[in-house]
């Protein structure tokens, strides 16, 4: 790696540290701004319980005074405070519990995507206009166009009602299986059609034919020349399909009840959890951050012609 | 004999749902152990992850529901052979009758069990009650439900705060003493006709000094401490909490049922799925749209029993309903205006709503106080002697057959304020009006309607929807016209469904006695004829209302104090302020392989001494 790359790098963790700070003060404010507290409910507590509630977790300050209290605990002691809703929880457990499930989920499909994405974008592009072509492009038309709402509720219909072969609730055994098939689905489609026309480009270049003239085989200019290549967009896809995988938890984890991270989040918007709130916000921006810088690199490392600056 | 009033009054309610629909085999009195039909295990699920499972912080129905599995308390709700419901002791001896002071308090003395012990071993000792009720009612702990210990001397003592708005005496005890290990005594301000009842209450139950001093004790199985049927097997956040039995529980070998998982989801379609699938027992709720179909599909397994609760419509006191215009002012006019909102609470069909809408097995409503709640001869519903007509139950006549008389009479009232247009059928001055809701399409529906009925008459309503918190803050600082509100009792009194009412009160969305119209001495009462010092003519709503609540609370003879009762929720209906709408009920599913199974008005399930075939 050269003194340009690591200068890059350099430069963009810095950047992600001020995109993620500017999320934790933006959502910060606004979730303050936003009406409604998280000591109401249908019942109201009287006046006196509320602001012991409140000087207890010290929501009685000035907000100025919350966030830096809040950004210093943070850097100080990592510290995410706790949870105002689940009595007694910290957030930073709550989100680890969250995240166990969630990261399983979101890394298997992720893998799901990518593989038989890849397989079947090339497979198509390799016999082209063929049936088998016609049928991958079809099927992935439809996973493309299709929300994962719809999506996951088909799923559920016809494996958990009707065939009733997997539950349709996610904390139960093989719970987790719905959940990953319907968050793989829309990316893996996505990268078949991406692999299968980034390979018919590249089958068409010069230096495939130069191959082929050489009397190259064709297993050898398949996978030694043609998928290496052709892979690049997929690569470039990598950070925008974590950002899919991420946000599409949100949904997919309330259809099939998963309790993840995505379920987490929304509860602590509804509920005016503000720690939680934070601490979720937190996670995900860094998340996406850190996986747009990876898929960056790794565009890098599979074609030496980009110089990353 | 409290305890006779509450069990007659359920008795009527529960019979005719869930004991019907499980048969009543068994309140676990005489059922043997786990039976010989292999491990006996059950998964339910009524709600997304609980808030928390410390008794004393707990203010959900789900919540409580798992409490009342993991602790055991003074008394608890228990089913006879006949199916009903009656409140019995529990970890007490008996539930002894108190015994009046000079002052007026009343003292009572209970003893615990023999053999009554935690899961990890130790003795229950009074001394953990007394502990438990400090707890429980303390500033330091703040706990939603802490008022549930007010009726208790000492209490007003703890909360007393000075100028400042700090507490005058943080070091306040509850006036409740553990005499020994085995005795503890109590005393009341005054003689409480549902004391019973609380003592049932989660904010009763015992807890340990030792364990709770972790603030996280109540969030983890490894520090979960509890006395009563199960104790906390495993607790999967937002996934599942397992429970299993407690042989330590002093009536362990009554308990049927060896393994419960609670499953936790808010999703009914998902709920309804893991049902159908077998994969759930019991769920406790469905999706509204397909309600009519399921009620056919599984007309043994589809139930719906009473809640002691009322879904209704507020309406602002200080908004102006009067046509531009109009002369009146002061008590003249808010008379005028509570005759008005009165007039539309005619006009909206609760039948239609109910039957075509809700489609819950919902019971139109025709008062605020809920159906389900008995009055003080303990044989009558309070709402059935609500109002003064002898000719129905409640202010108005909520049948079908009633509807077109009480249109008619709402437009002859409507006529004395607005101007009738004969040709069109509508009133021409009717300001507009906004009526708020949070987001659902339940609520939604409802609106619609009472919009369009509104329109019919040339009223026009607009609609707006708010998110849930937003909501809440919105009405509770009145900033709408008509609003959606719901209220769910606490326990079978109908001072819960009262007090909220007060100028004070964190509850008062409907704002009487605050802004505009505090100062308008539009109210009267007189309570003379049940020998109570309160008459007011022309008062404010602070001289009447608020007196009349303070002298419910303080009155010790349980027919004045029913009949003061009713003088509140008249003075409450003659402001037209609360349009009620329908009592609500509980409606879930439970398979027909269960058998032993119970529910008690406020919603708690028990599965103790379920069996499955």
């Amino acid at each position: 790696m050269n003194t340009k790359t690591l200068m890059y790098i350099v430069k963009r963790l810095l950047l992600a540290i001020l995109t993620v700070w500017l999320v934790i003060t933006i959502t910060f404010f606004v979730m303050h701004a936003v009406p409604g507290g998280p000591f109401v409910g249908e019942k109201a507590v009287t006046e006196t319980v509320r602001k012991a509630m409140e000087a207890k977790y010290g929501l009685d300050k000035p907000v100025i005074s919350q966030y830096f209290t809040y950004l210093s605990d943070i850097v100080t002691k990592f510290d995410f405070g706790p949870s105002l809703k689940q009595r007694g929880r910290s957030v930073v457990s709550i989100i680890f519990d969250g995240m166990k499930t969630s990261s399983m989920i979101g890394i298997v499909a992720a893998f799901i995507a990518l593989i038989f994405g890849v397989v079947l974008g090339s497979v198509a592009a390799l016999r082209r206009n063929k049936v088998i072509d016609r049928v991958i492009m079809v099927i992935t038309t439809a996973f493309v166009s299709m929300p994962s709402f719809i999506m996951g509720t088909l799923l559920l219909t016809v494996f958990a009602v009707k065939l009733n072969l997997l539950p349709a609730n996610g904390a139960a055994q093989n719970g987790l299986i719905l959940p990953i098939v319907t968050l793989s689905l829309y990316p893996m489609a996505y990268i078949t059609r991406l692999t299968r026309s980034s390979m018919l480009d590249v089958l068409g270049q010069d230096y495939i034919r130069t191959a082929k003239a050489k009397g190259v085989s064709r297993t050898k200019i398949i996978f030694g020349h043609a998928l290496k290549n052709s892979l690049i967009p997929v690569i470039t896809y990598f950070g925008p399909m974590l950002a899919y995988i991420v946000t599409g938890s949100l949904v997919v984890e309330q259809i099939f009840a998963v309790p993840g991270i995505g379920r987490a989040f929304v509860n602590s918007i509804t509920g005016r959890d503000y720690p939680l709130v934070m601490g979720t916000t937190i996670i995900l921006a860094v998340l996406i951050v850190v996986m747009n810088l990876v898929g960056d690199i790794m565009y890098k490392i599979v074609d030496p012609r980009i110089t990353l600056e | 004999m409290k305890n006779k009033i509450i069990a007659a009054g359920l008795a009527a309610l529960m019979a005719a749902s869930v004991a019907t629909g499980c048969g009543s085999s068994g309140s676990g009195s005489d059922g043997g152990a786990s039976g010989g039909s292999g491990a006996q295990e059950i998964s339910v699920c009524l709600a997304s992850e609980p808030a928390t499972l410390d008794p004393a912080l707990n203010s959900a129905v789900d919540g409580a529901t798992l409490c009342i599995h993991l602790f055991s308390g003074l008394a608890k709700w228990d089913q006879d052979a006949n199916g009903t419901l009656t409140l019995v002791p529990d970890l007490a001896t008996e539930l002894p009758e108190g015994v009046q002071n000079a002052d007026g308090t009343v003292t009572y003395t209970y003893t615990l069990r023999d053999g009554a012990k935690w899961s990890d071993g130790k003795d229950v000792t009074a001394k953990d009650f007394e502990f438990a009720w400090n707890r429980a009612a303390s500033p330091a702990l703040a706990a939603d439900y802490g008022y549930m210990l007010e009726v208790v001397k000492g209490y007003d003592t703890m909360w007393e705060e000075d100028d400042s708005g700090n507490l005058k005496n943080p070091d306040a005890k509850l006036e409740v003493y553990a005499k020994d290990d085995k005795t503890l005594e109590v005393t009341l301000n005054n003689d409480v006709a549902y004391w019973n009842e609380l003592l049932a209450f989660p904010s009763y139950f015992p807890v340990r000094e030792d364990i709770v001093s972790n603030d996280s004790w109540a969030t983890d199985p490894s520090t979960y401490v509890c006395n009563g049927p199960y104790k906390m097997e495993s607790w999967d956040h937002n996934s599942v909490i397992t429970l299993s039995k407690n042989e330590n529980y002093v009536d362990a070998d009554k308990v049927t049922m060896n393994t419960i998982n609670f499953y936790l989801s808010d999703d009914s379609n998902n709920m309804l799925t893991n049902f159908e699938n077998g994969s759930w027992q019991l769920i406790d709720d469905v999706p509204t749209n397909e309600m009519a179909s399921l009620k056919e599909k599984y007309p043994d397994e589809y139930k719906v029993t009473g809640q002691l609760g009322t879904y209704y419509v507020c309406w602002n006191v200080n908004q102006d309903l009067l046509p531009a215009g109009s002369t009146l002012t002061g008590a003249d006019k808010l008379k005028a205006e509570a005759e008005i909102r009165r007039a539309f609470a005619l006009i909206i069909d609760r039948n239609y709503i109910v039957d075509s809408i809700a489609q819950g097995g919902q019971v139109p409503a025709s008062s605020f106080v809920a159906m389900g709640l008995t009055d003080a001869d303990g044989t009558q519903q309070f709402y059935q002697n609500a109002g003064s007509s002898s000719d129905y139950d409640g202010y108005y006549n909520v049948s079908a057959d009633a509807y077109q008389s009480n249109w008619n009479s709402a437009i002859e009232t409507l006529k004395k304020y607005y101007t009738y247009d004969e040709a069109s059928g509508k009133f021409t001055d009717i300001p507009s009006m906004t009526y708020l809701y949070n987001t659902n399409e339940g609520h939604k529906a409802i609106a619609e309607n009472i919009q369009g009925i509104f329109s019919g008459i040339g009223a026009n309503m607009a609609l707006e929807n708010q998110e849930w918190a937003t909501f809440l803050e919105t009405r509770k600082n009145g900033d709408f016209t008509v609003a959606r509100n719901g209220w769910l009792a606490d326990f079978n009194d109908p001072i819960s469904f009262l007090d909220m009412w007060t100028t004070s009160s964190g509850n008062n969305d409907v704002q009487f006695g605050k802004g505009a119209n505090a100062d308008v001495a539009a109210y009267s009462i007189d309570c003379s004829d049940l020998g109570v010092d309160l008459k007011v003519e022309n008062g404010t709503w602070a001289d009447t209302y608020d007196v009349l609540l303070t002298k419910i609370k303080a009155c010790t003879d349980d027919n004045t104090r029913y009949g003061l009762m009713h003088k509140a929720e008249d003075m409450l209906m003659e402001t037209g302020c609360l349009t009620p709408i329908y009592y609500y009920t509980d409606i879930f599913m439970l398979s027909k392989n269960v058998s032993g199974f119970y529910s008690n008005p406020l919603g708690y399930k028990y599965f103790m001494y379920c069996t499955i075939q």
